[in-house]
């Protein structure tokens, strides 16, 4: 539980920051897209015993490019490269599974989340990887949130804003991927969204809407955590869960002060 | 004489088989005001792209200062004709005024309240930009390009928007900024009554250069009726 905490909260923290660009950009199933796509990545693991996640993190790096590279460089939309590239990294994973000889228990843990299968090792994986993105964030938060709100602005400025783009990919990517075993695949996605959507209901600047989808993201993994050890229930249904009713009591609590003012 | 600071050499644009621009020359001395005139679909904004170096211009076929626009870009402060963002998202005034500098707002404080003040929107900084009306925007965009004393202002129709009083202010002071720093400033502008109040040097575009020249030499109905198909004539009010 311990270890699950810990690796949860810092997934938390990342993935709320990673999520208020993410929501700008209207990039919510970028993230969906590549946490589908990394069960490939994860099936080749499982396949041919190489370490679980920094194999999906690889694959997850090259679906997260693939997706960048399509929208950019192709009449493809956004919408369209990402069910391309999720469908067939999704497709690629079963047929991996399939190749695998008997029952994958640990499969379903990576689909749904689970916190008894995060080990030490994971633990260290995933605060290293983490501490290492959050740093990357801290140091390039004015030019991704530039060319995040006016690429040509800031082209004009001297910024080169595909390098921007493309880091936020794959530090997306990445972060997906260190969130799987807390809060599965199905569900990763809604991490990095929801936390954000809150904060909007709230925020003043852009400022407190990152702080707060920080904080809104480390509260819903803390106590979600905390409720499906104690209930004995899926870790990742269980955050998703608390973030959701999150969200519904702030819009009611919203709303109800917008029409008393 | 002066020389030209400004060099469009023989430019042409497509997209895809559609000719935007077909064989454009034309020069802007340093410190001049230029507007850029004609009617709708002439080219305008891609031609103001191309000097500020948003497109892919070939060498030599644009030159400010002797060098490509895209060497030359930080020097340029830009106000496009349309700039689109999600108003549901929430940044302040001046949060998206800091962006220009990729500062955090206590650094560029200063700057801020000056440009702000200089067109009016002092009162705003701390609004959510998403809350601001279309013309509030604009005078907000023309505030971030005056904010580091750009040596060249490109204003894509700044007036959008404004309303009549708001229009005098931005054109004043950019009249202001040309005399106090010798900014050259090239304007796109449907009014001709203010591009011949303010400018001194007129460029007449459809796809390609029509005329060039003083206000008196180009404004004149017969040219007009040339670059708009149409009867055109500028009233002055006294």
């Amino acid at each position: 539980m311990i270890r699950a905490l810990v690796a949860g909260g810092i997934v938390a923290i990342l993935l709320g920051w990673l999520g208020s660009f993410i929501v700008t950009r209207n990039m919510s199933f970028v993230g969906d897209g590549i946490a589908h796509a990394s069960l490939a990545g994860i099936a080749l693991a499982l396949l041919v015993g190489w370490a679980t996640l920094p194999t999906a993190i690889v694959f997850a790096i090259i679906i997260a490019i693939g997706i960048y590279v399509l929208q950019h460089k192709t009449p493809i939309s956004s919408d369209m490269a990402i069910a391309i590239l999720f469908t067939t990294g999704l497709a690629i994973g079963v047929i991996l599974l399939h190749l695998s000889s008997g029952y994958q228990p640990e499969l379903m843990s990576y689909l749904f989340g689970n916190i008894l299968t995060v080990s030490t090792q994971d633990v260290i994986t995933i605060v290293s990887a983490s501490c290492i993105i959050l740093v990357l964030l801290a140091f390039t938060y004015h030019k991704i949130l530039f060319t995040t709100f006016d690429p040509d602005g800031a082209y004009l400025a001297g910024v080169t804003p595909w390098k921007y783009d493309i880091m936020l990919y794959i530090v997306t990517a990445i972060a997906v991927v260190l969130s799987i075993k807390i809060v599965g695949i199905v569900l990763v996605s809604a991490l990095l969204v929801t936390p954000s959507a809150i904060s909007k209901l709230f925020a003043t600047s852009f400022a407190s809407f990152t702080f707060f989808s920080v904080v809104l993201s480390f509260v819903t993994v803390f106590v979600g955590l905390l409720l499906s050890y104690y209930l004995n229930v899926p870790s990742g249904a269980t955050i998703i869960l608390t973030g959701t009713s999150i969200f519904i009591v702030s819009s009611i609590f919203v709303g109800i002060r917008k029409k008393l003012v | 004489m002066k020389k030209d600071y400004i060099i469009v050499n023989n430019l042409t644009h497509t997209y895809g088989d559609f000719v935007a621009l077909n064989n454009i020359s034309f020069g802007v001395k340093k410190g001049d005001i230029a507007a850029i005139i004609g009617p709708n679909g002439s080219g305008k904004t891609t031609l103001l792209k191309h000097i500020v170096g948003l497109c892919d211009t070939k060498k030599d076929v644009i030159r400010i200062g002797g060098k490509h626009p895209k060497d030359m870009r930080k020097h340029i402060g830009y106000v496009p004709q349309h700039f689109t963002f999600d108003r549901t998202i929430p940044i302040t005034v001046q949060e998206f005024m800091a962006l220009e500098s990729c500062a955090k707002i206590e650094h560029e404080c200063k700057n801020i309240k000056k440009a702000l003040r200089a067109v009016g929107m002092q009162k705003f900084a701390r609004q959510k930009l998403g809350t601001l009306s279309g013309g509030q925007f604009q005078r907000v965009m023309i505030a971030r390009a005056l904010l580091h004393e750009k040596d060249i202002l490109v204003f894509d129709e700044p007036a959008t928007g404004i309303d009549v009083a708001g229009e005098q202010t931005i054109y004043d002071l950019m009249k202001h900024i040309n005399k106090e720093r010798g900014s050259t400033c090239i304007i796109v502008s449907h009014d001709l009554s203010i591009v011949s109040s303010y400018v001194n040097t007129v460029i007449c575009i459809n796809k390609t250069l029509v005329c060039q020249g003083s206000p008196e030499k180009v404004i004149t109905p017969k040219k007009l009726k040339a670059l708009f198909g149409a009867a055109t004539g500028v009233y002055h009010s006294h």
